[in-house]
């Protein structure tokens, strides 16, 4: 089955095992992903800053890219993607106004034929079509616990995983909607389904820090360091996270951290389709372990008995 | 109507509302135009029809011109047709010979060009016109009163109502869905202001009930359905199997001591355990001990048995079943109470997760004499005396986005007095409290507020609280001053949330079988909000205490008695009269389809299988003329609103 699949700028550069795991897992489900052709950058937040009509014009014209090529499901497995183009799918969507003046703004755009090269203008206007949604909302809601579980190769019983929610994945609440932010499961979910065991610990939705990180990176250090701590005293042997930009501030950072805080013995931040990718019996070398400035390497190992399939 | 050959002489007033009608209306030409109109015998206009002098106007010029039937064009029959009725009356004629023609909100009020209001009022008054000349004389439909009262729910408020009804010496029900009645308020410590013992005060008025001649208390029991109406209520209820008989047991309680089932203890609020077979406090009414078939091994001697062996009164029978049986009642007061918002909804305050974060009739618990710790403050984690509490006002109260936009308006007093009662038994202890507002409308509810804050140096904080979570053995509570503007983070040993108060669990159910109306959040909606604020909409229902909205215990109490008071007034009438414009079946044409039927929204008919036609309660019907129009062979027809008469109406009105 092909599905059309947003991977996002972070995920081809910085982060291409966040990438690559989502891809070789997926295809472990029968699910091939396809990229829209000629995506562009979502726009990162900065469209709905203040919703102005051309900031809008990035992720719809990727949407519309989706209708074109016959798709109605668009699956990204990056929160911060996913929330981009959710929101201004919304706003696009939910504002008839809106709606006429970003179609306008795009009517001119040059549509180049995949196969002959030809250029024309025919591209239909974008009403709201497609469906946008999160990897781990489409395991959950299409493909299905009972799948994952009978496609697992590998045993990850005993790994005690800590779900990181972050910002993105469940706010704002109308407007994303995926679970509910005081009390999410989605990710606890996902985590028991693929066999490992999720620690509940009081920061999962707390602030990572974000782009703090660039203009302050001390308070950035400070607010990543709360979590990996409450995460750490819970009894995690890792963090499982679903936007790059938590990774890099969780990951790359925690050098920063431990000058600052002595005591901070460190914890290793999975993209949680890693996790995936691994339980579903992908090689390791896939997973691109040495990606990570806190090395999980010790948490992929190939264990030494026969393999259980739950 | 046909055979009523002679033609009838009506008359009309017009009326101007001051300038509510002329001013868009030509009154002076409407009465004017309408003096020659065929059966018009007299026609005028004045300036207020309503008044007195206009009221006495047509008492004269009725028996003056021998008028059959008038019609008064003036505001909706919403408003005046009971007045005009009335007059009517006085010069002895049939009040349903009175048309009310609406030319203010169906006229004046909603067109501005004079000349064509005042042709549509023409027309308006000409339909009228078609209208009266076939409106029969109709005379009111005579109901007995059964009076007997039903109170559902046996809480103060409850309690209070059935009291008052009996004083006034009527029967009354008190049915109570739990083992024994006390509602919430005997789950409380102490009250606000006066520190009154909530037990103290409240076993003399359960003992009142218990021993009251006119009151038939029917504990562990519940309404299962409701029919009839006003003055004559069918009741069924249902009895509960208690599997102990009341009469038998004298509470020697060696049941309990060999009872090998343990339960949450519902009273202590799940704080504590008790037996399967069990009393629910102390001084429960009826004092008998109740088997929760929940609980117990079985119910079958084999599996345990062991308090049917120990009881000496053969008191328990496992063999109980639910019985059903019916009764008759004029009235029904509804004293369902409230419960508290789910602590589930508060995910982000970890209370589903922490046994120390409880809500505020858990603290009651706690605090109570007869509570799981004896009075004294312990949490219960771990049973420590807890040396930091955090109190938490307006949980899931005055929040329009996510829960209850409304005030639960009892607990800045009831969170004031927690922290007032923690500071006198824990006195080196810190209480903080978070608040929005402290609203202490009430008699000398703002001295208490004062005193906790000044004598007993509770450090109130104004502002939300984010999120509370675990830290080791401490509970970190993340808020707001937001006099100062800080974030502020306080570490608790114990937090207590004043959740909101919402509807009881499992009314709706009930509610549904009655077939009164709520508002929005599910308490009973009252007739009018100022007016007839302990009346139901629906004829016969009366409202007390918290099933109609939050309220504190004088208030829940002041209503309860009003309620008494107008069930009085109902049981006081000799009998009822219902509107006689209901539609009868006219059994010639009848063919028995049943349509009519499942229009009905009240019941009101059914099918005489014998003779193969419908047939009407006259009483219940309220004339909605659903059946009127559904039934298609013109058997039902409304009185005074007939097919004939519509059609009638409809030819005046365009102008044949």
């Amino acid at each position: 089955m092909r599905l059309h699949y947003y991977p996002g700028c972070t995920l081809k550069n910085k982060t291409t095992n966040f990438d690559l795991s989502t891809r070789e897992a997926m295809k472990r489900l029968d699910i091939e992903l396809v990229e829209p052709d000629g995506w562009t950058c979502c726009g990162a937040e900065y469209p709905l800053t203040e919703e102005k009509i051309v900031g809008l014009a990035a992720p719809i014209r990727v949407l519309r890219q989706v209708k074109d090529e016959g798709g109605d499901i668009l699956v990204t497995s990056c929160s911060f993607c996913y929330a981009v183009l959710k929101r201004a799918h919304k706003a696009h969507r939910d504002d008839p106004i809106k709606r006429k003046r970003v179609n306008a703004f795009l009517h001119d755009d040059i549509k180049i034929d995949r196969w002959t090269k030809e250029k024309t203008t025919g591209f239909e206007d974008y009403d709201g079509e497609v469906r946008i949604l999160h990897i781990l909302e489409y395991l959950r809601d299409v493909v299905g616990r009972e799948k994952i579980r009978s496609a697992l190769k590998r045993d990850l019983r005993g790994l005690k995983v800590a779900p990181y929610y972050g910002c993105r994945l469940l706010r704002p609440r109308d407007e994303i909607g995926l679970d509910e932010p005081d009390n999410p499961h989605i990710f606890e979910e996902f985590l028991e389904t693929i066999g490992c065991t999720p620690v509940d610990y009081p920061f999962k939705q707390e602030c990572c820090g974000s782009y703090l990180s660039v203009s302050l990176p001390s308070a950035a250090t400070e607010a990543s360091y709360r979590v990996l701590r409450s995460a750490k005293l819970e009894g995690a042997e890792a963090i499982a996270v679903s936007c790059p930009l938590c990774f890099y501030n969780m990951d790359h950072r925690q050098e920063l951290i431990k000058e600052k805080f002595l005591d901070f013995p460190g914890l290793p931040v999975l993209f949680f389709t890693q996790l995936l990718a691994w339980g579903l019996g992908v090689e390791r070398s896939v997973l691109g372990l040495d990606q990570h400035a806190v090395s999980p390497a010790s948490l992929f190992r190939e264990s030494p008995g026969p393999e259980v399939i739950l | 109507m046909k055979n009523d050959k002679k033609e009838k002489r009506i008359g009309l007033f017009v009326c101007h509302c001051g300038v509510n009608i002329a001013g868009v209306v030509d009154v002076e030409k409407v009465a004017q135009v309408m003096k020659d109109h065929p059966g018009v015998a007299f026609s005028t206009n004045y300036v207020y029809m309503c008044s007195d002098p206009g009221q006495q106007m047509i008492i004269d010029t009725i028996k003056e011109k021998k008028l059959d039937s008038i019609i008064v064009a003036a505001c909706s029959p919403t408003l005046h047709e009971k007045t005009f009725q009335e007059a009517a009356k006085l010069a002895g004629l049939n009040p349903y010979q009175i048309e009310i023609a609406n030319i203010r909100e169906q006229d004046s009020w909603v067109h501005k060009d004079k000349e064509r209001a005042t042709r549509k009022a023409i027309k308006i008054i000409k339909s009228h016109v078609a209208k009266a000349r076939l409106n029969e004389s109709l005379e009111p439909i005579k109901v007995d009163i059964k009076k007997r009262a039903l109170v559902i729910g046996g809480g103060i408020s409850g309690i209070q109502a059935a009291l008052d009804i009996a004083d006034h010496g009527y029967q009354v029900l008190l049915v109570e869905k739990n083992p024994s009645i006390g509602g919430k308020m005997i789950q409380l410590s102490e009250t606000f202001p006066t520190l009154d013992c909530s037990q103290c005060i409240m076993t003399p008025k359960m003992v009142e009930v218990s021993r009251h001649p006119n009151i038939k208390l029917l504990t562990y029991h519940e309404v299962e359905s409701v029919s009839g109406f006003i003055g004559n209520f069918k009741v069924k209820i249902k009895k509960k199997p208690r599997y102990v008989f009341e009469s038998l047991c004298n509470l020697c309680g060696e049941c309990e001591k060999v009872c090998p089932q343990i339960a949450p203890d519902e009273f202590n609020m799940g704080l504590s355990f008790r037996k399967a077979i069990y009393m629910p406090f102390p001084q429960a009414i009826p004092g008998t001990y109740t088997l929760d078939a929940e609980h117990c091994l079985g119910l079958k001697p084999v599996r345990c048995g062991k308090c049917k062996d120990v009881c000496d009164k053969k008191a328990i029978d496992y063999d109980m079943k639910e019985e059903f049986f019916e009764e008759m009642v004029g009235s029904i007061v509804i004293a369902t109470g409230y419960d508290l918002y789910s602590l589930q909804a508060l995910g982000e305050y970890g209370s589903e997760k922490y046994d120390d974060v409880i809500n505020g009739l858990e603290f009651e618990r706690i605090l109570s004499a007869s509570g799981p710790t004896g009075g004294e403050v312990r949490r219960p984690s771990d049973g420590k005396v807890p040396k930091n509490v955090v109190f938490v006002q307006c949980c899931g109260s005055r929040d329009t986005e996510k829960h209850n936009p409304y005030c639960s308006k009892i607990c800045c007093m009831y969170t004031a007095k927690h922290a007032m009662l923690y500071k006198h038994r824990v006195p080196d202890g810190h209480a903080t409290v978070f608040y929005i507002d402290v609203r202490t409308g009430g008699k000398a509810f703002d001295e208490f507020y004062q005193r906790t804050v000044e004598e007993d140096k509770v450090l109130y904080v104004r502002g939300k609280v984010s999120k509370i979570y675990k830290e080791g053995d401490k509970l970190i509570v993340w808020g707001v001053d937001t006099l100062t503007g800080k974030k502020v983070e306080v570490e608790a040993d114990m937090v207590v949330l004043a959740m909101a108060m919402v509807k009881a669990e499992g009314v709706d159910d009930l509610l549904k079988k009655l077939k009164v109306s709520t508002d929005i959040h599910g308490f009973l909606a009252e007739a009018h909000p100022k007016l007839r604020p302990v009346e139901s909409l629906n004829a016969g229902f009366y409202l007390a205490g918290c099933a109609q909205g939050p309220k504190d215990i004088p208030e829940a109490v002041a209503q309860a008695s009003a309620a008494a008071a107008k069930v009085g007034d109902l049981f006081a009438q000799k009998e009822l009269t219902h509107s006689p414009e209901i539609v009868p079946v006219n059994t010639d044409l009848c063919s028995g389809c049943g349509i009519c039927i499942t229009m009905c929204p009240y019941d009101a008919r059914s099918l005489d299988k014998e003779r193969g036609v419908v047939q009407v309660n006259e009483v219940l019907c309220e004339g909605c003329g659903a059946c009127a129009a559904a039934c298609p062979s013109g058997a039902a027809q409304q009185r005074n609103q007939t097919d004939e008469q519509i059609f009638a109406m409809l030819t005046a009105m365009l102008g044949g």
